[in-house]
Formats: structure tokens, sequence, C-alpha cells
């Protein structure tokens, strides 16, 4: 009796420890920039991108469970395989790309910050600065794994939206209609917004943080399976809030014509929740979910470069040790917090355009992934399967296309 | 000098000099501490690979191609050897260790020299100069000729053959040369200091190279937090015969670790005798001698001669920790006394042991603080010290190791306290939060307290850029005075008294006198240097000199304020002494800076 009890009682805890680095990437994968691209995306065109996010949700979920497989399988961090099948120059490239998009995110953190408290009447030029130098000795005295626990839970108000959409009162059918049925705009700023949607579900620097933490977990390829549970959790739960945030703010803010012009107008979508505490709900979420990727973000980057390049990393290491690793998260800490600091700088904006960097970018470090996810020589028995290669590919092409489309329609439009 | 990233790609020509493909990879013979390259790769058309013999069918490498001394039809084509080692598929690009250098690097580039036909490996190139030529050459040049107008050299960063250990090819199978240092021959504290940098699963797959006794004082070596990861990574048998080939005291710290049903499922599998021994170990208290000590004692009784305990001792005693005492028991383990090896050895065979045994022992009780029992130790300079209860029965004893442990675990956890980090962050979340973001939230409500004073008094102040040219310094100033309280709160700290109030105080003052004033003056003839008004001059460097004087009085009661009477421990975290030197110091800076000017006119 006792023993069955036991044994219970360990299957659920082998699951909780699977479970965590999925749900963790997708939850801070909800951040500033998700959730204006979001509210952006719903306030300006109503139900018309709602299509999307079911297929990027599978997106998210094949990525992931690359991003996994591959760390469970090699015991490697996805910069150490790039720089192992590709050679010194390819993963130079890679390394700034993924340099570059982190940048540009965690820019939009710490718009994110900015914007949040500036709801609550706090000037942007004291809580950015604040908050930089926050995240950084977060990070310097490594205590940020303690914290990340209570910015998590913080960050976790915007399940609220789950509730107001049906607060919200849409048009079920209506809402049924456009999560499966596409519809298109065919001009810049739907574009820009469909590839920064993408952007931000799939972020790049959302992969090498996945597989990182598994490596660090040591999971094992008999944990293969749990840990798949763990990613097409965390990504559906991901999926469920973005389009959540979609049909509220579709049917709250885009039928009044409000544009999504500040952290206050998009905390109106909560109103039917929160009432007149919508704005500083809004406000705790958009905080908590930005400090935390403000913290994940300059790691992610600097493991991955560091771990390319063979320097030593690690967040136990001092300066003299690990002059590179260090650099590295204090550069974009520093570039993030700066950028934000220019005078009357429009955070939505910026918010919404460092997603488009990112989505601009993802194709190129897929193309590196599939074709990883592919070396029988790296992964063995656990190569890709056809259908997996299908859809990872088109995934590359179709984002692709819509960048050289933007870029086709903004020569177009100045012309 | 050849460098392996400048030889990929390039062609290799056959005697008639026709292009038949271009290298690939070329690989070594490992017996060599300069190995010899054995075989080049090529890719034929359509990326056909092909393999040759260096020594037999190449003529020359002039750094652009490969010449081949043979048509290629002539060439009989061969096949890797499990002895060979393939320089760009087995080691470009990958993790090693530097078992000198003791890192885990990533291999940039791999230098090889060519003389008389042959072609040696020189060595791994992990240094910045083999990332920069692996981008391209032209930017290797740049940057070093860059550095050079600095008069800095960018060196290479060459790791030789037989200091490397791959980790991703396992070479266990393979004859390597004599003077090859692989990881399992170096020290276990070292291995261990490695095992720290890699991940799991290649922690794992070294674990599977070590013998058990390699991989037990490995894993003994290891830093806490690894040790139970590992023992988890490794399977219940392996894991079981590992923990019984530790000293017994290590493996019950291990386990302790553990949760209930692992540790239950190790015992299970282990020696009736080693397991009991850990099951009572695990009985005893963390941080007492109890929890410290090793059950295994070398004991003998008094009626022994000398020639049977050596003769026990070889038999008996063999696998116990120490063996320099030999402890003498009565009937039911009672400590009777101590012989030591040395008087053991100088006295004749036939003696017996009553006729040299030391009756005055010194010993710790099983429930004893173990950081008293290391002092105990190195007060005596003792070796081991034995362990009893209260009825003077012998439970075993503490080694000199496991004493160095713990001085070095409270020295530490001395630093934590004072200060006011904790060490990791085994206490959770929120504590840290209130620990340590407490302190920094104070600093930032008073930084933000101070700004918005002298932003209250800036139309009033005239000299406002004045006086807050000066604050770094009072703030600097204050963290050199916290840090001086602080070494004398450590020093206080460790059990002795606590300092003479008025001597201290008086002390310090004098000290904060001279240094105040020291700063006062300087304050004053920089600012006169640059030309502000006289009234400036004044209020500030009054305000420094004061200001430094007092915070000087600050850090000599502060201290004595927080330490108990008896010395034993704080009654305030020490963090708060910093704190509030540095409260003292803004508040009577600004306050008296503002007091001032509206005084002085001059």
């Amino acid at each position: 009796m006792a023993g069955s009890a036991d044994k219970r009682r360990n299957r659920a805890l082998l699951l909780l420890a699977a479970i965590g680095p999925g749900v963790l990437t997708s939850m801070a994968g909800n951040d500033a920039g998700g959730v204006s691209t979001y509210s952006v995306a719903g306030a300006e065109f109503g139900y018309k991108t709602l299509w999307l996010i079911p297929l990027m949700t599978l997106g998210l979920i094949m990525v992931q469970e690359t991003a996994t497989r591959m760390g469970v399988v090699t015991g490697k961090g996805f910069a150490a395989l790039i720089r192992e099948k590709f050679g010194l120059r390819s993963s130079l490239l890679a390394m700034l790309m993924l340099l570059f998009s982190n940048m540009a995110t965690s820019v939009s953190e710490f718009a994110g910050i900015a914007a949040a408290t500036e709801v609550m009447g706090v000037s942007r030029y004291v809580t950015v600065p604040v908050a930089a130098l926050v995240v950084w000795l977060l990070v310097v005295r490594g205590s940020y794994r303690n914290v990340e626990k209570v910015l998590l839970a913080l960050s976790a108000v915007f399940l609220a939206y789950i509730a107001a959409v049906f607060l919200a009162k849409p048009d079920w059918a209506e809402v049924a209609r456009a999560t499966v049925v596409p519809s298109f705009e065919t001009n810049t700023s739907f574009i820009v917004l469909v590839i920064a949607l993408i952007g931000t579900t799939i972020a790049p620097w959302m992969q090498f943080f996945a597989q990182s933490n598994v490596v660090d977990k040591g999971t094992s390829i008999k944990e293969l399976a749990l840990s798949r549970v763990d990613v097409i959790a965390g990504s559906l739960a991901a999926g469920v809030v973005a389009w959540a945030i979609v049909v509220t703010t579709g049917s709250t803010l885009h039928p009044n014509g409000v544009q999504v012009s500040s952290a206050a107008a998009a905390a109106q979508a909560l109103a039917p929740v929160a009432g007149s505490y919508a704005t500083t709900l809004f406000a705790v979420g958009l905080g908590s979910a930005s400090l935390l990727a403000a913290c994940v973000l300059p790691l992610t980057a600097a493991y991955a470069v560091c771990e390319a390049f063979g320097w030593e990393r690690g967040i136990d290491r001092s300066w003299s040790e690990a002059p590179a690793f260090n650099s590295i998260y204090t550069l974009v800490i520093v570039c993030g917090a700066a950028f934000v600091m220019f005078p009357n700088l429009d955070l939505i904006a910026v918010m919404v355009f460092s997603q488009t960097i990112g989505g601009i970018l993802l194709p190129f470090l897929l193309i590196y992934m599939i074709r990883i996810a592919n070396d029988r020589r790296i992964m063995g028995r656990h190569t890709n399967g056809p259908l997996y290669n299908l859809f990872s590919w088109s995934t590359v092409l179709i984002v692709i296309a819509l960048t050289i489309a933007l870029l086709v329609l903004t020569a177009l439009g100045m012309a | 000098m050849i460098y392996l990233s400048r030889m990929l790609g390039k062609p290799v020509l056959d005697a008639n000099g026709s292009e038949i493909g271009t290298i690939n990879d070329i690989a070594i013979a490992t017996g060599e501490v300069f190995p010899r390259v054995t075989s080049l790769a090529f890719l034929g058309p359509d990326k056909t690979p092909f393999m040759l013999s260096w020594r037999k069918y190449v003529e020359e490498f002039d750094g652009e191609q490969i010449q081949l001394n043979v048509a290629s039809k002539d060439i009989r084509f061969s096949y890797l050897q499990p002895d060979e080692v393939l320089l760009h598929r087995d080691l470009l690009n990958k993790q090693i260790v530097d078992t000198q250098g003791m890192k885990v690097v990533r291999v940039n580039d791999l230098k090889l020299s060519e003389s008389k036909n042959q072609m040696r490996l020189l060595g791994a190139e992990v240094g910045m100069r083999g990332i920069l030529r692996g981008i391209h050459p032209a930017l290797e040049r740049a940057v070093a000729s860059f550095t050079r107008t600095f008069g800095r050299e960018l060196h290479e960063n060459l790791i030789a053959w037989n200091y490397m250990d791959l980790l991703d090819r396992d070479l266990s199978h393979v004859q390597l040369s004599v003077t090859h240092k692989r990881l399992h021959e170096l020290h276990p504290a070292d291995v261990a200091d490695i095992l720290e940098k890699l991940s799991a699963t290649q922690r794992t797959k070294i674990f599977e190279h070590l013998d058990n006794t390699q991989a037990a004082e490995t894993i003994a070596s290891l830093e806490d937090e690894y040790q139970a990861d590992v023992i988890a990574d490794l399977g219940f048998q392996r894991a079981s015969d590992i923990l019984g080939q530790m000293d017994p005291d290590d493996a019950a710290d291990i386990i302790g670790d553990l949760s209930y049903d692992k540790a239950e499922s190790l015992f299970r599998l282990m020696g009736v005798k080693e397991s009991g021994m850990i099951r009572q170990l695990l009985g005893y208290k963390e941080k007492t001698a109890g929890g410290i000590m090793t059950p295994e004692v070398t004991t003998v009784t008094e009626s022994m001669t000398v020639a049977e305990v050596i003769e026990f001792l070889r038999h008996e005693a063999a696998e116990h920790e120490s063996i320099y005492y030999i402890y003498v028991v009565e009937e039911g383990r009672q400590l009777a006394g101590v012989i030591s090896l040395r008087d053991l050895i100088m006295s004749e065979a036939t003696t017996a042991v009553s006729e040299f045994i030391i009756r005055d022992v010194i010993t710790a009780h099983v429930d004893d603080d173990q950081e008293d029992v290391a002092e105990v130790m190195s007060k005596y300079d003792l070796l081991a010290i034995p362990v009893v209860d209260e009825s003077n029965k012998l439970l075993g004893i503490v080694t000199v190791d496991d004493a160095l442990d713990v001085l070095e675990e409270e020295s530490a956890e001395d630093l934590a306290i004072a200060t006011g980090g904790t060490r990791a962050w085994e206490k959770g979340a929120m504590s840290w939060l209130g620990r340590k973001s407490g302190w920094l939230i104070v600093w930032l409500v008073l930084g933000v307290g101070a700004a918005l004073v002298l932003a209250a008094f800036e139309e009033r102040l005239v000299g406002f850029a004045s006086v807050v040219l000066f604050l770094p310094l009072i703030i600097r100033m204050s963290e050199d005075i916290s840090n001086h309280s602080l070494a004398v709160l450590i020093d206080a700290g460790s059990g002795d008294e606590r300092p003479a109030f008025w001597p201290t105080l008086a002390i310090d003052t004098a000290i904060g006198a001279a240094l105040g004033i020291v700063s006062g003056l300087i304050a004053f003839g920089l600012l006169e240097a640059i030309g502000t008004s006289l009234t400036a001059g004044v209020v500030v460097g009054a305000s420094v000199a004061l200001t430094v004087i007092l915070m000087a009085m600050a850090g000599a009661i502060l201290p004595y304020l927080a330490l108990k009477p008896d010395g034993s421990g704080w009654r305030a975290p020490s963090a708060l002494v910093s704190t509030g030197i540095a409260a003292v110091g803004m508040t009577v800076y600004l306050g008296l800076s503002t007091a001032l000017y509206d005084l002085v006119k001059l």
C-alpha cells in the first residue's frame, strides 16, 4: 500500500522535475514585447490575426521540442552544436544575430518596465536606470534564480486575460471562425505585425534558453518523453494566453477604435475583469514579466556566445575569471536600458518593432537548428522526421517571404 | 607554420598535376608527444570521401595545395585505423580538457609543422588568435599589429597533444604514449574541479572511465551541490559500489542529501558493514563532532605487545583513514589511552602497549560543535582526535582533512554574516530578498532621499555644485570606515572578548580627526583652485572634515553596540553597521553644509 503510494508520488515528482524548462521558457516568452504585440494586433486588426496563433503555437511546440531533444541527446547547448557542426565563421554569424536580437528584445523589456512604471506615475528616467542596476546586480550576484520564482508568479497575472475573454462577451462564432480561417491584408503595418507576432512567439533566444536549461538539468534520454510533455504544456499555455489577449483587445479596444499607444490604453482591455484596478494589474504583470525577461536575455546571450567560443562562463564566475561572459551581459543590459532613455520614445512602438527584428532573424537561426537536428552523427536515431522537416522548412520560408514582401512594400511605398 | 584552418578546402593534386579533390581532414597517430600525420582525407568528385596514406603518397604541402607523388590511378586508398584521430572531425571546434592548465577549452585551430616529408601536430590553439584566424587571416594580422603598437603581443595559446583529453571521443581503448596525461590520471581534487565545469552528460561520460576508487575520491572532492547529482546519474549499483569505497563520513554526507527512497535503495545494495556504519553516522547531528567523524578507528588493547599491534595494523587497519594514532580501549570500547605510531616503531617487539601508553588523551564529545573540534585540533597540532560519548566509549575519530574543511566552511560563513550576504540561496527566495535586497533597498532609499534633500535646497544653496562634488568622497570614506569596523567585528566574532570601548573610540577618533583635517584641507584647496567663492571653500572643507571625524566615531561605536558583551555573536546584522555609518555620513554632511551656508557669510 505504502509502496504504491510512494511510487505514485515518485512519478508525480519525476514529472515535476522534468516539467519546468518548457513552462518557464514559454512564460518568460510572454514578456513585454509579447503582451504589447498581441494587444496591438487585437486593437488594430480585431480578430484578423487570430488564425496565426494556433499555427504559431504548433511552430513553437516543434521548435522547442527540437531544441529540447538536441539538448537531451547531445548534452550540449545550441551554440556549442552550431560551433561544432558549422565552424567558426558560421558561429560568429549566428552569435551576432543572437546578440542583436537579444539586444533588441532587451530594449523592449526596458521599454516594458518604463511603460509599466509610467502608468503608476514614476518617470522612466528614474525607473529604467534603477531597473538596469537591479537586473545587473541580480545577475552578478547569481541570485536571479530566487527572484525568478517571484517574478514568474507575478507575471502570471496575464492569466487574467483568460477570464477577461469571457467578460468581454465576444461574438463567439466570429472568434471561432477567425481562429481557423486565415485572413490577410497587404499593407506594411499588417506584415510588420505578423512578423512581430511570429518573432515574439517563437523568439530566437527562447530556443537557446530552453536547450541550455535541459542541458543544465542533465535530463537523460529516458526522460525525453517527460520533457516533451513539458514543452507542449508550456507552449499551449503561452498560445492560450496570446489568443486570449488578441480576443480581449479585439473585442474591447478594436470596436471603439482605441489605439494602443500606451500601457494605460492596453490595460483598458482588462477593465471588465479588474475594474478600476485594471491599470495596476496590467502594470504589475508587465513590469514583472519585463524584469524576468530582462534578467534572462543578457544571460542567454552571454552563455551562448561564451559557449560557442569556448570562454569561461557561469554566473558564479568573477570578472577576472570570465571577462567575456561578464562584459557581454553588461553590454546587453546597458544597451537595452540606454536606448529607452532617448527622449520622447514611443514605448509601445519600440516593443513591437523589436519583436519584428526577432522575427526577421528567426528563420536564419532555425536553418542552423534544422540542419543540426537532421545530422545523424550528432542526433543518432533522434533526428527530425519528414513531417517535422516539412513544417520547419515552411516556417523558415514563410517568414523569409514575409520579410521580402515587407521590403518590397516599403520600397514601393517610398517610391 | 601550418594551420589546419588554412589547409581545409585546399586542392589535392596528383603527380600529373590534375586536381583530384579538396582537403577535408588529416589523421594523426596517437603515440607521440608531437604526433605524426598519418593519413589524408579528401573529398573527391561529388563529395565522395577518400583516404590515403600520408607517408606513402604525399610529396609536399606548400601552403596552397597538396602535391601527391603518384598518378591518381595508382593510389591505393586506405581506411581510418582505430588508433588514428581525425583533426577536423575529432578536435577542431570541439571542447577538450587542458590537463595541464586544468581547464575546459574549445579548440579554435590546430598548429602543425612540416619537416623532411613529415608533418607533425604541434598542438591545439585555444586562444583568441585562433578565433581571429578562423574568421579571417587578415583579421588576425590586423588585430596582432594593432596590439603590437600598444606594446602587447597577441600570444598563441597552444596545448600539446599529451596534455589534451578529448571529451567527445573515447580514446580509452587506444594505446597512448606513456607521457600522455589523461584526465583520470590527475589528482582526484583536480578532476573534481574540471568536472564542475562540464555538463551533466559529459560528467557521466567521464565517470564511466574512472575506476571505483578514483570515482570515490573524485566525488568526495566535488562541491556538495554536485555530489548528489552525480550519484543520481550513476545508476544504483555503481553508486553503491562507489559509496562503499569512500570513507564512511564522506559517504554519509552524500547520502544525507539524497531522498529517503534513494538512500534506502543504495543501502540495500551495499555491504552490511558499510551500510551499518553510514546509517550510524547519519544518526548524529550535522555540524557536530559526530557528524564529521569516521567510525573506522584502529583500536588495540593494553595487553597486546608491539609485535602484535604491528601485525594487527598490517591486516586489519589497511583501509582506515588514519593510523598515526592507535587508540587503546578496554572492554566495551572505553578509551584508555593512545599510542603513537612513532613510539610503536621505536619500541622493542616484545614490549607491552601498557608500558608506553599515554593516558592523558585529548578527546572530543560526540555533540561538540565541529568548529570547536577543529580549533582544538589546530591548537594541539593533532592529525586526528578521538570522539567519545558520556561513558567515554570511543565512537570514532575526526581526521585533519575533515577539520580543515570545517575551518574553510566556517570562515566562509563568518564572511557571509559579516557582509550581510548568505552563501548561495539555501534559505529560499523570500529570505534572500529580505537579507540581500533589504540592504540594497535601504541604500536606494537613502540615496534617493539624499538627492531629494539636495534638490530641495538647490535654490538656496549657492555652492550646490561644490557640495555635490565631495559627496562621492564621503561615500567612499564611509566604505573604508565600514570595512575597518567589519574587520574589527569579524576578529571579535571568533569567540574572543569584546574589545574595550574607550581606547577603541579614542584611537578611531584620533585617526578620524587626522584623516578629516587632511581631506577637509584638500577639499578647501581644490575648491579655491577651481575658483569658487571663499564661503564655498570654507563651508565644504569644514563639513568634509567634521563628517569624516563623526563617521570614524560612528565606526567605533556601532560595532560595539552590534556585538554582544561576551563576544559570542551579534545583536544586529553587521550590514546595519555599514549602512549606519553611511547614513551618519550623508546626513551629517548634507545637514552640516546646508546649515553652515546659512551661518557663514564671508
